[in-house]
């Protein structure tokens, strides 16, 4: 009997060796994802509570080099492991560039959203572009595509103040996705409010193009331009297109500087808007460990309320965030044209 | 700190600007991790910020001077010997960063691009009392009541933002430029006009505002932050102040990122982290609003209103519209047209030293830097390229003048013929720089219109010059009442005292060419 004993003695006293060993790498190895990120998730991305809990909970860290939505599709994709962009329409063009991904997963959402000052809100107001309905500002999208179309000069509203003609700034559409969803807008609008879809779409291009010729050099990542709204004034920026969460992100990590710019800094919801949705990559079995780990509620909840990505389990209504004029649900939305009509739109504004 | 300067090591102390100049390791600190920024001339004068940034983050810090076009170049090239890059404006780090390595790129200050006028000029024209546009400006220009300096728009982006700026001032127009627009006959004639005006010019804003301060100039067209600048040092001087002007309809606003450049470094990334937190603090950023940059939306802080003076002109409660720039092709279209049509033409004189301690190694290397400025091939891919009008002539000297090629011609086959002098020149004997000089010189104010072109010497020499003709020199500059600039590229074991001296006397600047005579080349041309 004792040598038996002995004998399984040992095999268990390899096997928890064994299995001290199997625990001690899981709890200190850290894989590290790389991969391509859209400039408006980087705050997000850089947060140690979040990076923190991944690294405990999954063992994973996120790498990134920024890249717009559409850029990063046609980027060298040696060694990366995932791409982070934001919308259906990068992933669409990913599929048609590389075929499918090893997997994807949509993250998080937000709304495209105007950001502007007081000044030129009020004057939109007086116009009958802009309403307040429960201190949210709202923009008739059709009225404001016919002011960008029709030149009027800043003047022409009454902002005397400011120099050149009514624009919307954006990012450039062909490279970067909030740029992108805006000239969809756009397009829907020129279409009459309705979706443009392979019927129509030849009907707003040339309007479509005139207007975005008339833009000139535009930032490739929206997270520098919403940093040169906040940082140049009514005079430079007097309106962009970008994402919901980037002011309320703004507010949480500088509640001191959102106090000073929160009595001039107006967000309008297009009427109806369009979502933009974050969809997650993966380009290999590393990358697939990604998606757990960005969609775990405790992430989810954090990107709410320190980043201002509306999840499926978080929203304003869930409060957490300082900002005003924000509102509960996303009522006016209306579809992105498919993938197809979007190519022709980014290859003609190309 | 360490300060590397436009061409590798230092540029030389130009007359006024010897207290900034030199200084190749300022260091605050010892040890610790180091970050190679890549920079903008600008924020040299921010360099005791940086110093006390050292000591604040235990970051060692490198400053290389560069002009935003060589920037740009440098970024497209993945910029793999730097950590970081602080430009004058966002828009040339999205025209290089084609392989995304730019990374928490934030904004540090901001400072429009203006025109500074002397205070009587100013008044004369009309422009204390009212809003001022370039179509204002140009009428002054043509009325001959005013002339101005401005930086080089291919080399500077100072220089770049107020020639697009008065583009779109010309043409009436507030959306984007176009390859049509550029073609159009009337704005090419209304711009050659205003370019017209340009008395002086520069490769960078930083030596602009000294070469300003040293001569005596109508106006100059600088970022407001080096306008105020200038303004303390003249008013200090007991001289006139420059009045600020906003040209409404062709305003920019330099915004001065600053952003890690991403090698997978994380300890410097870390590194680069703590060094831009510390300038985006508050105490940081009080301290560079004191130099005249703004830092808030919400106007000037208590402690610095007396730096944005009114009585200067200077307007922190307006409201800048700054222009869009074109997009990028159109852009690179517009510069290549700065250079080869529409800036005043340039003529420049090489005078090239030839003495025998040229034999061999040297004479190489000036002939490998000639092609760098002549060949138009090499010339162009830094938008150094000679344009309509330019005159390029080399005089070869050794203790007296040699030879001299004259090309009145911007035909590349021309230039190469020139450069194909240059090849076959013989090696002669000893040197004398001031005969040298004072024969370019006399050529250009005797044969030459000097209102019609921007002019320079170039002078290029590898060793100690005799002196006997330096007072005729000194002499023959004063009497002649010249203006024309003589730039010395200092090789070999030239005396920097000698240089320094001519740059003093003619308002110009040293290049130092000892490790790189190529880009010191390169970068003097730049200037002119």
């Amino acid at each position: 009997m004792k040598p038996k004993v002995i004998g399984a003695l040992i095999l268990a006293a390899a096997a928890a060796a064994a299995g001290l060993f199997m625990l001690f790498t899981e709890s200190t190895q850290v894989t590290s994802l790389t991969g391509y990120l859209g400039g408006e998730k980087i705050g997000l991305f850089e947060d140690e509570e979040i990076a923190g809990y991944i690294r405990k909970n999954y063992h994973l860290e996120f790498d990134y080099s920024r890249a717009g939505s559409l850029d990063m599709v046609t980027a060298d994709l040696s060694g990366r492991d995932y791409l982070f962009p934001s919308s259906q329409t990068a992933l669409e063009y990913y599929n048609e560039v590389h075929g499918s991904g090893r997997a994807e997963e949509i993250v998080f959402n937000t709304p495209i959203v105007l950001y502007s000052h007081k000044v030129v809100a009020d004057a939109l107001i007086q116009q009958g572009i802009v309403t307040q309905t429960d201190g949210v500002y709202y923009a008739d999208m059709e009225k404001l595509t016919q002011l960008i179309l029709e030149e009027k000069q800043w003047s022409d509203i009454g902002l005397t103040q400011l120099y050149g003609s009514f624009c919307v700034d954006t990012t450039d559409p062909a490279r970067s996705n909030s740029g992108n969803m805006f000239a969809a807008l756009l397009a829907n609008s020129l279409n009459g409010g309705r979706t443009v879809d392979e019927s129509t779409i030849d009907d707003v291009l040339p309007q479509l193009k005139e207007i975005f010729s008339r833009t000139g050099y535009m930032e490739t990542s929206s997270s520098d331009l919403f940093n040169q709204f906040l940082r140049m004034g009514v005079g430079a920026k007097p309106i962009i297109a970008g994402y919901e969460s980037q002011l309320l992100e703004y507010a949480a990590e500088d509640p001191e500087g959102y106090s000073k710019i929160k009595d001039d800094v107006v967000v309008i919801y297009p009427s109806p808007t369009v979502w933009s949705t974050h969809i997650y990559i993966a380009l290999d079995d590393a990358g697939k460990s990604g998606i757990d780990a960005l969609t775990d509620p405790e992430v989810q909840r954090l990107a709410w309320e320190k980043h201002g990505f509306r999840t499926s389990g978080y929203s304003a209504g869930s409060g957490g965030s300082a900002v005003s004029g924000i509102p509960d649900t996303i009522t006016t939305v209306m579809n992105m044209p498919n993938y197809s009509v979007m190519k022709r739109i980014i290859d003609e504004l190309s | 700190m360490k300060i590397i300067r436009a061409v590798l090591a230092a540029v030389l102390a130009a007359g006024i600007t010897a207290a900034a100049c030199g200084c190749s390791a300022l260091k605050g600190i010892t040890g610790g991790e180091t970050i190679r920024i890549l920079s903008g001339s600008e924020n040299e004068a921010l360099e005791q910020i940086l110093l006390d940034c050292e000591r604040s983050s235990g970051v060692n810090i490198e400053m290389t001077y560069k002009g935003s076009v060589d920037i740009m170049q440098e970024l497209k090239n993945g910029a793999p010997d730097y950590d970081a890059v602080w430009t004058a404006s966002s828009l040339w780090i999205s025209l290089g960063d084609e392989t995304h390595i730019v990374k928490h790129d934030e904004s540090v200050c901001t400072t429009p691009v203006i025109f500074g006028i002397k205070q009587s000029v100013a008044e004369e024209l009309g422009f204390t009392d009212r809003e001022v546009s370039v179509k204002d400006i140009l009428a002054a220009i043509e009325d001959e009541k005013l002339t101005f300096c401005m930086t080089s728009a291919t080399q500077s982006n100072s220089g770049a933002s107020a020639y697009i700026g008065s583009l779109y001032a010309l043409l009436g127009k507030s959306s984007a430029l176009t390859h049509d627009d550029l073609a159009d006959p009337e704005l090419r004639e209304q711009i050659k006009t205003l370019l017209s005006g340009v008395e002086r010019s520069s490769g960078s804003s930083g030596w602009l505002e000294d070469m300003f301060l040293a001569g005596d100039y109508d106006a100059m067209v600088n970022y407001e932050c080096l306008i105020i600048d200038a303004d303390k040092q003249l008013t200090k001087a007991g001289r006139e102040p420059l009045y600020a002007v906003y040209p409404y309809d062709g305003l920019s606003i330099a915004d001065s990122p600053l952003g890690y450049l991403d090698h997978g470094d994380d300890k410097k990334e870390e590194a680069f982290l703590k060094v831009q937190e510390y300038l985006l603090s508050d105490e940081a950023q009080t301290a560079i609003e004191a130099t005249g940059r703004r830092i808030s939306l919400n106007g000037v802080s208590e402690q610095n209103k007396s730096v944005f003076n009114k009585e200067w002109g200077i307007d922190t409660t307006r409201i800048l519209s700054p222009i869009t720039m074109p997009a990028a092709d159109v852009l690179m279209n517009a510069l290549n047209l700065w250079q080869s049509s529409f800036r005043k033409p340039s003529l420049t004189v090489y005078c090239l030293d030839f003495s025998g301690s040229m034999r061999g190694e040297g004479n190489d290397q000036l002939v490998s830097a000639m092609a760098q400025v002549l060949l138009q091939e090499n010339a162009e891919a830094n938008l150094l390229q000679a344009g309509e009008g330019d005159v390029n002539i080399v005089v070869t000297f050794d203790n007296s003048v040699m030879n001299v090629y004259n090309c009145e011609s911007a035909d590349p086959d021309s230039l190469m013929a020139l450069y194909q002098s240059v090849c076959e020149e013989q090696i002669g004997g000893g040197t004398d720089i001031y005969v040298a000089a004072q024969y370019a010189v006399e050529m250009i104010e005797d044969y030459y219109d000097t209102s019609d072109y921007t002019a320079a010497v170039i002078l290029m020499t590898d060793g100690a010059s005799e002196i006997h003709s330096k007072a005729d020199f000194e002499d023959f500059y004063h009497e002649s009442d010249s203006d024309i600039p003589v730039f010395s590229i200092m090789f070999g074991s030239a005396e920097r005292d000698q240089l320094d001296g001519i740059a003093r006397l003619t308002n110009a600047k040293v290049f130092d060419g000892r490790t790189d005579l190529v880009a010191a080349f390169r970068s003097v041309k730049g200037y002119n």
